[in-house]
Parts: structure tokens; C-alpha cells; sequence
């Protein structure tokens, strides 16, 4: 395994007080690994993951994510940069209210000006979602939402999956499927940096457990995990 | 009531370019009504009250001195029940030259400016004094440059005496120099000599103890006809046709006002109607907390209200003071244009009832949407935060999918349609600009086809005029001998008596084809033998004749036989003129010559140098100018109201465009941030924004170009109308060349998507995770 995320010395810092600043955190993520970052709430862990989506920029300190040092690039280089690199899955789905399940899953691929339809076809067989296609968001589960917005955070094949709480809006059963979902994606080889709050889910799935509290590292340790 | 207040100040300050949006819509629709009212009841007077201080003439008649006797006119004011008369006077058309200019006029043998009737008020130099000096009027002098003391040389008497002009008059018994001929006057002992030949004629001036109708006037005319001997009558006219002259730009551009300040007022009722829901649908947790803290609903409705009146009341006292100050050159020009003396007009109730019903109006439309606020359920809105989003505009996704369109360019599109009646009110907005710009551009166009077609024809390169020193032979040869024109046609205006028309009608006699100098037939045909006549619609509904009809006029005291066979424009004396063969005439009178020569040259020819050569031909005898269609106030008024019209109104659309698309922008700001996060540039944001505004001006850009003829045409049938009937050729206002009328719609996209680059940069900038962590 090779270095595919790193951070050096990061500094975040809000203005207006506001909570989640980080404090020289260094950080580095291996390609392949399942690392979960934990923590309270306003402890800095949404605001790494932001940092590493470059949704972000830090105060001070360096992002690298594969070879690109991201902190220095343009809005419309971080755009492209997500676009090809970075699949995101959010808490609260965010999917576009007035496009259909396959339309919201094709917009990463068509903002690349990409057709990628069969490639949709594939990760919404593999998700179990086909059959809501063509329906729209708010005619689905939340559990069904969340896996529409996982397919569309895969479309593009990217290396890295960033998820923000992708079961904190989902009820425990819906919750479960999301995360045998990511375990598997884990299993073929999808490097995935996951933010939770809740340990047990920590627990079971995440191959390195990282907790962030007040800005900082507190712990950092690798899990050992059988083998299915 | 201090919550209020304090939280709807608080609000507005956190609008800034929403206030500054609604401030500037409601200054200028409140700025247009105050202009438009301060116009309708300041400049409705000036006529009646120069017409009543001189003591104005109800009815001139000029009677031809070779067939009515001075005696037997001079008893025509009794006949006809007159409280006061002048005249007779004796007059005579008049040529005369100054600093290279020809001028034609008629000239007046009067010893004094005062009397019981057409007073002629000196406004500067003094009264003709011995016969060697000469009165114009002001307006005459100010539209050529004359000034006192110049001194012109008479050149249609081979005399060619020299006059001074000693005194500049105001007449109200004649219209403006650049619309009518003019009047002067000269000592009547000095008429003589300036008379040629055969041109004498008698003017007589009538006024009645209350102001007649106008049939009352023709029914006196008619009486004056039926006393002296046939032929008596040259021509005749009336304060009801001179006072249309006057008022006719104020009609126009008081209308045209009107009309666009309550367009203008509705385009800022849509546009507050749609922030004020806009800002409901943004703000529905904070009326969940407002509620919360113990608001009512009319306390929460006040908020939002409040917060649109104090910008548009702002607007409105602006409004008001620009519109009265606005209002003041065209006040002063009705003034000036009777020679009267402007004073500064405004009037407090019209402003305040402009003020209060704009402020009336915006309050109505801002207090419906901000009902809906405060009757939402507390708990319900602070727990789903934002209104549930449109979702219209599907179909047009689907197609720009299917188009292959980018996606950024398919999403914005889709957007266009998300919220159907903001749409349409900021699709209303953008359509009245374009509509409005079509106008613009039309109507001065039409006024030119008009002006030409009913004058020197479409297709005249040159006019020529010939004194009568020189015969029509002369005048011919010098025309064909400068170059060789490809046509010649020859006109001798004449008066002719018709039945059932009362005042004489003009008659214009041609030689050669005027159908080929591109006179506007509406129906039938130009006529093609003698006897044959073409009149306009106006004429033809007065004196009840259709196509076909025979009927016989009356020239010169001779009985001549008509037959109808076409109908062309024709605007000349108010519609009431005869197109016809010179030959026509010249069966019962054989000496009618042209006197002017409307002349299309070959094309590729010099038009000055050619002219050149004609004037050089003959520099006293002829006089010759280029075909052009001169700048006449009314024209130039109508048309300068309406390029400020059309201004106003695109910076209202582009208001509610940009108004639109910042509610849209701010609603979608989760959308938005959410595209951002998948990949999508900040280019590609400012597309799809942008591309959610062209969809609605293509629409709207596209059915404002017919909507914009037909209200060209609406307005000259109008004028038509008050004209005297005359209905409008489809030539008149189908104006507009295909590359216009397709640039009409793509200028709207073009100012569109530009409306939309501020609202498209704010969404570019959009801060992903601030916006995603609001939620």
C-alpha cells in the first residue's frame, strides 16, 4: 500500500469562533484503507474530511491527495479535482430534488461530459437500487436516497470515497444496509475516509480508527480485521 | 410594534440588492405615472388660453380674388351669424431667398397686427412700416434662423424686391413652422408688387360667440359657397384642425406615458410580489422562530411588508420629484409652441395621489404573499427549515438532455421553469422591454413611410419646384437636360369642391405615374385613364363614396365627372385629398400645369451632383432639394418618449431578471453547493445560472416582436384615426427588416444572461461547506 492522502502540520481556523478548527494535524491515509475519523461533535473531524475533499482550504499546512497538493489549486481546479478523484457522500443525501435517481447519479459523469449510463446501470445493480431509477427523491426511502447518492459518488470510478455521517439521517436497519454497502465497496478495493460519531459503527467496519478532539489527534490505531 | 419595526429594518439591511432592486422599479414606474399625470393636467390649456388672448379665428377662408369680390366677402361674416371678422385681406404665395435658402409662404396685406379677431402678438422688432418690410412668425423664424433685420430677396415677382423683416409674430391661427406653411405679413399697400400674376387671393377671418362644432363650421362654409359665385372658395380651415395640431404631441406622449407607468407600476407589483414570496420561502425557519417568540401573524406579515415599503417609499418621493422636474420641457415646449411664456407647472395633489396609490398598490401586492408567512404553523416550518422547491421545467430538461445540450446548460434551463409564476412575472417583465424596443424602433420608421408616401412618394430622389416665371416646358427641359432621371412625375395641387365635404379638398393632379413613386394603394387601383380618381379612406368615409362610385366635383366653378377606382394613403389635408390624371383637369381646364417634379433618378446616380446641375439650370426660377423626409417635432417627440420608454423598461426587466435569479440562486443555494461538491466548476455555475434566464427572454423576446408591431399599428391607426380616418397600409408598420426583428429576441437573451452574471458570480462563490452545514 502506498501514501494516497496526506496531511502536514494543518491549521483550520474559523472565523467568529465558530467550533471545528483543526490544530497542526498531520495525517496520513493509505490507499485501500477503511479509516474512520472520530469524535464530538465540534471536535474538527468534518472539517478534515473537508479539507481532504477540497471543499475546504486550510489556514496553514499542506493537503495532498495522490500526487496533487490541493491547498494550491484554483476553485476551478478543486472542482475538477473532485469531479475526477473524489466521490462524497453526505449525511443528508443532498441529492437534486428535481432529477430522477439515474439522472442525479449521471451528473458527475455529464459534468465531465462523459455518457456513462451503462457505467450507471452497473453501481446501481451493484447498490440495489435499479428499480427506483427513474423515480424522484422525494419518492424514495431515506435508505434508498442514500444509496442513490453513493452511487452517484462512484460513478466517476474515484479513487477516494469521503463520507460525512452517511447514517446519521437513516434509521438503524437503513443505516446497517449503508454500511455493509461501503464494507464491501472497502472489500473490492475502494479507499474510503469515513466520519462518524458513533463507536460501534466505528467498530465493526473502519480498518484504522482515527479520533480528533478539539482540533487535534488524539489516537490513531489500525484495526485488524478477519478476513470474509 | 417596535419588534417589528426593528426586525424588519434589521432584514432590510440583510437585502441590500433586493431593496436597491424594488427601489429603483418603483422609482421609475412612480417617475413615469407622475410625468405622464403632471403632463395631462398641465399642458391641456395652452391652446384655449393663446386662442382665447388673441382672440383666434374658428374659421379662415381664402377666396380666389379672380372669381369672389372683395365687397361680397366682406358681408360673408354676417351670413354665417359671426360675432367678429377680419379681412378681407389680400394675399399671394411668396418665394423668397436668404443666404442661399429658397422659402415659399403666403404672404398677407394687413396694416396692423391688432383687431377683433386674430390678434397677431409681436413677440419681437416691430409691425411692417413701409412697404419694403415684412412680419414673420416666430416659429418660421426660429426653425429657419432669420433673424430681425435680414433682408430677403423676393423672387417670385421678376421685380425681385428686397424686404426686411422687422417684427417675429405669434399667430394661433397657423400651426408650427416645421409642420404647416407659414403666414406673413406686409403693409397691404405692399401687396401689389408682390403679387404675380393670377395669384391674388382674399383670406377672411371668422369668430363666434361660443366655439362652433365642426359641422356647424362646414354647414358655414357651405353657406359662403352657396352666396358667391362658384369657384369663389380656395380654402378653408378651422381652430378644431389647428388645435389638433398643437395638442397632438401631447396626446401622443401623455398616452404613451400613461400606458407604460402602468405597465412599469404592474412590472413592480410582479417583481415585489415575487421577492416578498421569494423571501417567505427563504426565511421559513425564521417565521417559525419569529412565530416562536410569540409574533402574530400580523405582526409577521408587517415584517415583510415593511421591509419592501421603506425601499419603495424611498423610490416613489424620488420618483415624484424627477417625474414633475421630467415633465417640464415637454410642458415648456406646448408653451413655447403658442409663443407663451413657460412658468415651472406641477401640481401637490397629483403627486400625492401618485405617490399614495403607488404605495397603495405595493403594499397589496407585497401584503399577499406575506399573508401566507404569517398564518405558516411554528413547529411544521422550523422543522423542514426551507419550502418545499419547484419542480416544474422537467419537460425542458428532458429535451436539452435529449439535445445532447452540456449539463450545466440543461440544469439552468430546467430552472427557468422551476418556479412557473416567477417565471412568467419575470418572463411579463422581459417581454414588455423587448415589445417596447420594437416599437422604438418601429414607429419613427413609420412616421417616415408615412411622411414620404403621403408627399414626395417612396421612391423620390429629388423634389423640384417652379416659380411661375418659368414655364412647366422650361421647368422640364432644365430637369431632363442635368441628367437622365428614370422618372419624372408632375404635380399641380388644386382646390376642388366635393359633395358632402364641406371644407375644399385638395386635389393632386399628376402627370406621369405616382404609383411607381411608391404612393401606398391600400384597395382598388391607381387610376389609369382620365376621369379616373385614388383618394384616401378618410376622404372617401366623409363624403360616403366606395369603390365604383361616380361623382361629380366642382374646380374652379366648372362641374367635372369622378369615378373611384382606388384607395391609397394619403395624409395631406387631414385625408381629404383626390389623387387623380393632370389630364383629368385639363378637359375643362387646358392652361393646368405641374408646378412641382418629383424625380427618381437612375440608380448609381449623384442625387446632390444632379441637383447641382438642376439649381445651376435655373438658380432663381427653381427651386430644388433632396426627397428627404425632414424631422418634425411630433415625430421626434413620440419618437424620443418612446427610446426613453424603451430604456425604462429594460432596466426594469433587467431588474426583474436579476431579482429572479438571486431568489432562484439563494433558494438553490444547497443545490448549488451540493453540485459543487460532485465536481461542478465555478464556470459551469455561472452557465447554469445564466442559462436559466434564456429560456424565458427567448420566449418572451420572441412573442414581444409581433406584439410590438401590432401596437405599432394600434398607435397609427390611432393617428390614423385622429387624422381623419385614414386606416394604415400594412407598408406603414411592417417596418422592421428580418435581421431586426430576429435581433429584438436575441438582444433579450443577450441583456438576460448579462442580468444574470452577478446573481451566476454569487453562485459560483458559494461556500460548500457553509451552505451544506446550514442545513
Amino acid at each position: 500500500m502506498s501514501e494516497f492522502v496526506q496531511l502536514d502540520s494543518v491549521t483550520k481556523v474559523y472565523q467568529g469562533g465558530i467550533t471545528g478548527a483543526l490544530n497542526g494535524v498531520s495525517l496520513t491515509i493509505e490507499e485501500g484503507e477503511f479509516a474512520v475519523i472520530m469524535g464530538p461533535s465540534g471536535s474538527g473531524k468534518s472539517t478534515l474530511l473537508n479539507l481532504v475533499a477540497g471543499l475546504d482550504r486550510p489556514s496553514s499546512g499542506t493537503v495532498t491527495v495522490g500526487k496533487t497538493q490541493i491547498d494550491k489549486l484554483s476553485e476551478a481546479g478543486l472542482a475538477r479535482f473532485r469531479r475526477d478523484h473524489v466521490g462524497l457522500v453526505f449525511q443528508f443525501f443532498y441529492l437534486l430534488p428535481n432529477l430522477t435517481a439515474l439522472e442525479n447519479i449521471l451528473l458527475p459523469a455529464q459534468l465531465k461530459g462523459r455518457n456513462a449510463t451503462s457505467r450507471a446501470h452497473e453501481v446501481m445493480g451493484r447498490l440495489g437500487i435499479m428499480e427506483v431509477a427513474e423515480r424522484y427523491p422525494n419518492r424514495l426511502s431515506g435508505g434508498q436516497q442514500q444509496r442513490v447518492a453513493i452511487a452517484r459518488a462512484l460513478i466517476n470510478e474515484p479513487e477516494l470515497l469521503l463520507a460525512d455521517e452517511p447514517t446519521g439521517a437513516l434509521d438503524t436497519q437503513s443505516g446497517v444496509h449503508v454500511m455493509e454497502l461501503f464494507a464491501q465497496l472497502h472489500r473490492d478495493g475502494q479507499t474510503i475516509v469515513f466520519v462518524t460519531h458513533d463507536p460501534r459503527l466505528a467498530q465493526r467496519y473502519a480498518t484504522r480508527l482515527i479520533t480528533v478532539t478539539d482540533g487535534k489527534i488524539v489516537d490513531d490505531v489500525t484495526v485488524a480485521k478477519e478476513v470474509a | 410594534m417596535k419588534a417589528v419595526f426593528y426586525k424588519a429594518i434589521k432584514d432590510l439591511r440583510r437585502r441590500r440588492v433586493q431593496a436597491a432592486v424594488v427601489f429603483v422599479t418603483a422609482l421609475l414606474a412612480v417617475g413615469t405615472g407622475t410625468m405622464a399625470l403632471t403632463l395631462i393636467a398641465q399642458t391641456r390649456d395652452p391652446y384655449k388660453t393663446a386662442f382665447d388672448a388673441q382672440k383666434g379665428s374658428h374659421l379662415q377662408v381664402v377666396f380666389d380674388g379672380q372669381v369672389a369680390d372683395p365687397s361680397a366677402i366682406a358681408s360673408t361674416p354676417a351670413m354665417v351669424g359671426a360675432s367678429a371678422s377680419g379681412g378681407p385681406y389680400r394675399s399671394t404665395p411668396l418665394q423668397f431667398r436668404l443666404n442661399g435658402h429658397k422659402y415659399s409662404m403666403t404672404t398677407i396685406g394687413r396694416d396692423a397686427p391688432g383687431g377683433a379677431v386674430q390678434q397677431l402678438r409681436i413677440t419681437a422688432g416691430h409691425w411692417p412700416a413701409n412697404d419694403g418690410e415684412i412680419a414673420l412668425t416666430r416659429s418660421f423664424a426660429d426653425v429657419n434662423h432669420i433673424s430681425l433685420g435680414d433682408k430677403v430677396k423676393v423672387i417670385s415677382v421678376s421685380q425681385e424686391p428686397l424686404l426686411t423683416v422687422t417684427a417675429e409674430v405669434a399667430d394661433v391661427d397657423e400651426g408650427s413652422a416645421d409642420v404647416s406653411n407659414q403666414n406673413s405679413w406686409v403693409l397691404s399697400s405692399a401687396i401689389s408688387g408682390l403679387a404675380s400674376a393670377g395669384s391674388s387671393s382674399y383670406l377672411m377671418n371668422y369668430r363666434f360667440a361660443k366655439d362652433p362644432s365642426n359641422t356647424e363650421l362646414q354647414a358655414d362654409i357651405t353657406t359662403i359657397r352657396a352666396a358667391l359665385p362658384a369657384g369663389s372658395i380656395t380654402s378653408s380651415t378651422n381652430y378644431i384642425a389647428i388645435r389638433t395640431v398643437f395638442n397632438i404631441t401631447n396626446q401622443i406622449t401623455t398616452g404613451l406615458l400613461l400606458a407604460f407607468s402602468v405597465v412599469a407600476l404592474l412590472a413592480t407589483v410582479a417583481i415585489v410580489a415575487s421577492l416578498v414570496t421569494g423571501i417567505v420561502i427563504s426565511a421559513y425557519r425564521e417565521i417559525g422562530i419569529m412565530k416562536a417568540l410569540g409574533f402574530t401573524p400580523l405582526q409577521v406579515d408587517l415584517v415583510f411588508v415593511l421591509q419592501i415599503l421603506i425601499p419603495v417609499a424611498a423610490g416613489s418621493l424620488i420618483g415624484v420629484a424627477i417625474g414633475t422636474a421630467g415633465a417640464q420641457p415637454l410642458v415648456a415646449s406646448s408653451w413655447q409652441a403658442l409663443q407663451l411664456a413657460y412658468q415651472p407647472a406641477y401640481s401637490v395633489g397629483i403627486d400625492a395621489v401618485v405617490l399614495f396609490g403607488a404605495l397603495l398598490v405595493v403594499t397589496v401586492a407585497a401584503f399577499v404573499p406575506a399573508f401566507r408567512a404569517g398564518r405558516l404553523r411554528a413547529a411544521e416550518v422550523i422543522a423542514r427549515a426551507s419550502a418545499p422547491r419547484g419542480k416544474s421545467g422537467r419537460w425542458l430538461r428532458r429535451l436539452g438532455a435529449q439535445l445532447r445540450l452540456p449539463r450545466a446548460l440543461v440544469l439552468g434551463s430546467g430552472d427557468a421553469f422551476a418556479r412557473p409564476t416567477r417565471a412568467i412575472m419575470t418572463a411579463m417583465t422581459i417581454f414588455i422591454a423587448a415589445a417596447t424596443v420594437t416599437l422604438a424602433l418601429g414607429v419613427p420608421r413609420s412616421f417616415s413611410t408615412i411622411i414620404s408616401a403621403s408627399t414626395s412618394g417612396l421612391n423620390a430622389d429629388v423634389v423640384v419646384h417652379r416659380t411661375a416665371a418659368i414655364s412647366d416646358a422650361d421647368a422640364t427641359n432644365a430637369i431632363n437636360s442635368a441628367g437622365r432621371p428614370a422618372r419624372v412625375v408632375g404635380e399641380l395641387d388644386q382646390s376642388v369642391a366635393v359633395p358632402g365635404i364641406g371644407d375644399p379638398v385638395l386635389a393632386r393632379l399628376f402627370r406621369g405615374n405616382p404609383a411607381q413613386l411608391g404612393f401606398l394603394l391600400y384597395s382598388g387601383r391607381w387610376y389609369s385613364a382620365p376621369g379616373e380618381v385614388v383618394a384616401p379612406r378618410a376622404l372617401m368615409q366623409d363624403a360616403h363614396l366606395r369603390l365604383g362610385d361616380h361623382f361629380t366635383v366642382t374646380v374652379a366653378g366648372k362641374p367635372l365627372s369622378l369615378v373611384l377606382v382606388g384607395d391609397a394613403l394619403d395624409a395631406t389635408g387631414g385625408g381629404h385629398s383626390l389623387l387623380m390624371d393632370l389630364a383629368t383637369v385639363q378637359a375643362i381646364e387646358p392652361d393646368a400645369a405641374p408646378d412641382t417634379y418629383l424625380i427618381a433618378l437612375q440608380s448609381g446616380s449623384s442625387i446632390d451632383a444632379y441637383i447641382s446641375r438642376v439649381a445651376a439650370a435655373q438658380p432663381d426660377l427653381l427651386d430644388v432639394s433632396k426627397a428627404s423626409v425632414g424631422t418634425i417635432t411630433i415625430t421626434q417627440t413620440v419618437s424620443n418618449v418612446l427610446l426613453a420608454l424603451a430604456a425604462l423598461m429594460i432596466v426594469i426587466a433587467i431588474a426583474g431578471i436579476f431579482n429572479t435569479l438571486l431568489l432562484n440562486s439563494r433558494e438553490r443555494v444547497r443545490d448549488t453547493a451540493t453540485l459543487k461538491a460532485i465536481g461542478m466548476s465555478p464556470r459551469q455555475v455561472m452557465l447554469m445560472v445564466a442559462a436559466s434566464a434564456a429560456p424565458l427572454a427567448i420566449i418572451a423576446g420572441a412573442l414581444a416582436v409581433p406584439a410590438g408591431i401590432g401596437l405599432d399599428r394600434a398607435l397609427f391607426v390611432i393617428l390614423g384615426t385622429a387624422a381623419g380616418g385614414n386606416d394604415i397600409p400594412a407598408a406603414v408598420y411592417e417596418v422592421l427588416p428580418l435581421w431586426e426583428l430576429l435581433a429584438v429576441p436575441a438582444a433579450a437573451v443577450i441583456v438576460a444572461v448579462a442580468a444574470a452574471l452577478i446573481p451566476g458570480r454569487w453562485a459560483a462563490r458559494t461556500n460548500v461547506v457553509t451552505a451544506l452545514h446550514a442545513e
